[in-house]
């Protein structure tokens, strides 16, 4: 096999498993939301044990990359591939570690969580996982336009992501027995919102993979 | 090929030969000028030229070109033979094999389609892959299930197609150890669903896995509903049966002596059978319906005339609860194809909670011609139904208030029977509520044609 079909194949693979890493925190995201509105405190469990996985596999991409950088000196798209690889691994990274806290919180309220509390967190969790698949999607198919479309739902997770936080702290005004419960609510809009940010990143890395250039989505 | 050479060989210089010796004799004859005869001579050898040109390499440029169209993947040119020689000979060869590539590509097609065709018609999802997980088939169900499209997937990795951990890990799997492997998976995209995966290596010669999708997420949640009807069902029948064997024992151990007691408790043991009894009527009433489901008499029935009749018999317990009931059915309901006693149970069950979740105001019962059918509106301004429960309340033994609920000696199954009936009469049921305000029932059931 020739030096640069080699170098070919191994960026190749560098995609497949960024793609892997993107399933597990998709299902992450996916099985967090599940035990809280659920409440299943094993499936939270499950994501808490889950996150080793998705943290091993960063360290030994994110390794690779360097190496890759180190013995192939990659030039142009070569060195965009790796760059936006890294950026994407940290990135996911970043989300496999919100799921975690969304089922750390699914912990903490199950059993006592008031139903009416939950309010639009539902809609707001299929926005955001919905955020997170069409970025990856967009990555997989170089898809620039579809990037650009996965930011502009930002703006409708931020305003959901307000609307409920006020709406929050008014049934906490009301309830006051409740607040040890839906302060945790609280976190979880807020880590879902974050996610949306992420994936946000993930859409401004694949449209400066593809075109070169850095535009700020966000 | 060479004898048509060797003829225009001989045949083409004779013929100029003499052309220019008759142009040659004319000249020095005086008819014709010197000049004239030499520009006529031009002209005729140019012409003899092209002629030859023509005759020799015509032929051959033809047979080039067909040739090349059918290098092009173009099977329906034929080549006409004019001669028998070696370039005759070729034409016919490339006819015959065009004819024969023809023939073996008909049958290499009809042998895809019977293949596509078999494919496509599986129930099950088909995704098969190369040595290197890379998609080299799916089918219809995989499309549809997974939203992708077989062109823009083919070519590319199983991971970048469905994006799932799990699966890729058992495509490698299935390769690496040349044995198939099976598995349940929950795949998120595009909506989450339920597999049950069987993986089975390729076997004469190329590497690859063919993996089966079935879909089995609607089955998993027919058994947990199973299961958790099984559970509702006991629970249901042992609480009134508890109480009974309480007081039973109770009378037992000495309430019978004071006959004041014993009367209090044999009229709850009373209480509790007859509730018991209603309980075990509607479970059989519940199970023949869903088993009866597809032949249900089907008569002409007017429907103004059930409702009419199952109202009158609310009178007196609308009366006692200090409500009213107000009945509106126009005279020009066209009859709709059903079981007259079905129908007015649907009616009873649907009256019989107005009334029980009534405290205050009026029940409605309202009848108009919809879409050739009849739709029967049951209003109150009762208790009303949470949101959370409007989904919920068809469900057996679902309950939005427990405690009242009790309280009120439904046995929690009426409005499944009613749902049951209206869809069985091929109909629907629906329902709004606000909590506090009341609800409204729809019945909508379809015409008699």
């Amino acid at each position: 096999m020739s030096y640069r079909r080699n170098f070919d194949v191994e960026l190749a693979e560098l995609k497949q498993d960024i793609l892997r890493m993107a399933s597990l925190v998709e299902q992450s995201i996916y099985k967090a939301m599940e035990a809280l509105l659920k409440q299943d405190p094993l499936m939270a469990k499950d994501v808490i044990t889950g996150d080793d996985v998705v943290d091993r596999l960063r360290y030994e991409v994110e390794s690779n990359c360097i190496r890759l950088i180190a013995t192939q000196q990659p030039i142009a798209r070569d060195l965009r591939v790796i760059v936006t690889g890294i950026k994407i691994l940290i990135n996911l990274e970043r989300m496999g570690d919100h799921a975690v806290d969304i089922a750390r919180a699914a912990m903490c309220v199950c059993g006592r969580m008031p139903a009416k509390a939950l309010e639009k967190i539902p809609e707001m969790a299929r926005r955001v996982q919905l955020m997170v698949k069409e970025g990856l999607d967009a990555y997989v198919h170089g898809d620039v336009e579809k990037a650009r479309v996965m930011c502009a739902m930002d703006d409708e997770v931020d305003e959901i992501y307000n609307l409920t936080f006020q709406s929050l702290i008014s049934y906490m005004e009301q309830n006051p027995h409740s607040i040890p419960c839906v302060v945790y609510l609280l976190l979880v809009t807020r880590y879902l919102e974050r996610l949306a940010d992420r994936a946000t990143n993930i859409g401004e890395d694949v449209i400066y993979l593809v075109t070169g250039e850095w535009q700020e989505l966000n | 090929m060479l004898r048509r050479l060797q003829r225009l060989a001989i045949t083409g210089p004779l013929m100029l030969w003499a052309v220019l010796t008759v142009l040659w004799v004319l000249s020095s004859a005086g008819y014709l000028s010197q000049t004239v005869a030499m520009v006529l001579g031009f002209f005729l050898a140019l012409a003899v030229a092209v002629a030859m040109r023509r005759l020799i390499s015509w032929p051959l440029s033809r047979v080039a070109e067909t040739a090349g169209q059918m290098a092009e993947g173009d099977l329906s040119q034929t080549l006409r033979v004019y001669e028998s020689d070696e370039m005759g000979k070729l034409a016919q060869s490339l006819n015959q094999m065009a004819q024969r590539l023809r023939a073996t590509l008909s049958l290499v097609t009809e042998e895809k389609n019977r293949m596509q065709a078999i494919l496509d018609s599986m129930a099950d999802g088909v995704i098969a892959v190369d040595g290197e997980t890379r998609v080299i088939l799916i089918n219809p169900v995989v499309e549809e299930a997974f939203g992708l499209n077989e062109e823009a997937s083919l070519g590319k990795t199983v991971l970048e197609v469905v994006r799932d951990y799990d699966l890729d890990r058992l495509f490698r799997e299935a390769l690496d150890s040349g044995r198939p492997v099976k598995q349940e998976l929950r795949i998120l995209t595009p909506e989450p669903r339920l597999f049950r995966v069987h993986l089975t290596p390729m076997r004469g010669g190329q590497r690859g896995v063919v993996a089966l999708f079935r879909d089995i997420t609607e089955r998993r949640q027919l058994e947990k509903m199973r299961t958790e009807f099984v559970a509702n069902a006991s629970h249901e029948l042992r609480t009134p049966l508890t109480s009974i064997r309480g007081f039973i024992e109770a009378l037992r151990d000495g309430a019978l002596e004071d006959p004041e007691t014993a009367r209090r408790f044999l009229a709850i043991i009373d209480e509790e059978t007859k509730r018991l009894s209603e309980l075990v009527d509607d479970l059989l009433q519940l199970a023949s319906i869903e088993e009866r489901r597809r032949s249900f008499r089907r008569q002409p029935v007017e429907l103004a005339s059930i409702i009419q009749r199952v109202s009158d018999t609310f009178a007196t317990r609308v009366q006692q609860k200090g409500l009213r009931l107000r009945v509106d059915l126009p005279d020009d309901l066209p009859p709709v194809l059903g079981d007259a006693n079905l129908l007015s149970q649907v009616f009873h069950n649907l009256l019989d909670n107005a009334v029980k979740f009534s405290e205050k105001g009026e029940i409605v019962v309202r009848a108009r011609q919809e879409n050739g059918g009849v739709a029967v509106e049951i209003a109150d301004n009762g208790i009303g139904i949470a949101p959370e429960h409007l989904t919920r309340i068809f469900e057996r033994f679902f309950r939005a208030d427990k405690s009242r609920a009790a309280s009120s000696g439904g046995t929690g199954l009426g409005l499944a029977i009613v749902k049951h009936i209206v869809e069985g009469h091929g109909g629907e049921v629906r329902v709004t509520s606000r909590l506090g305000e009341g609800s409204v029932f729809t019945v909508i059931l379809p015409g008699h044609s």
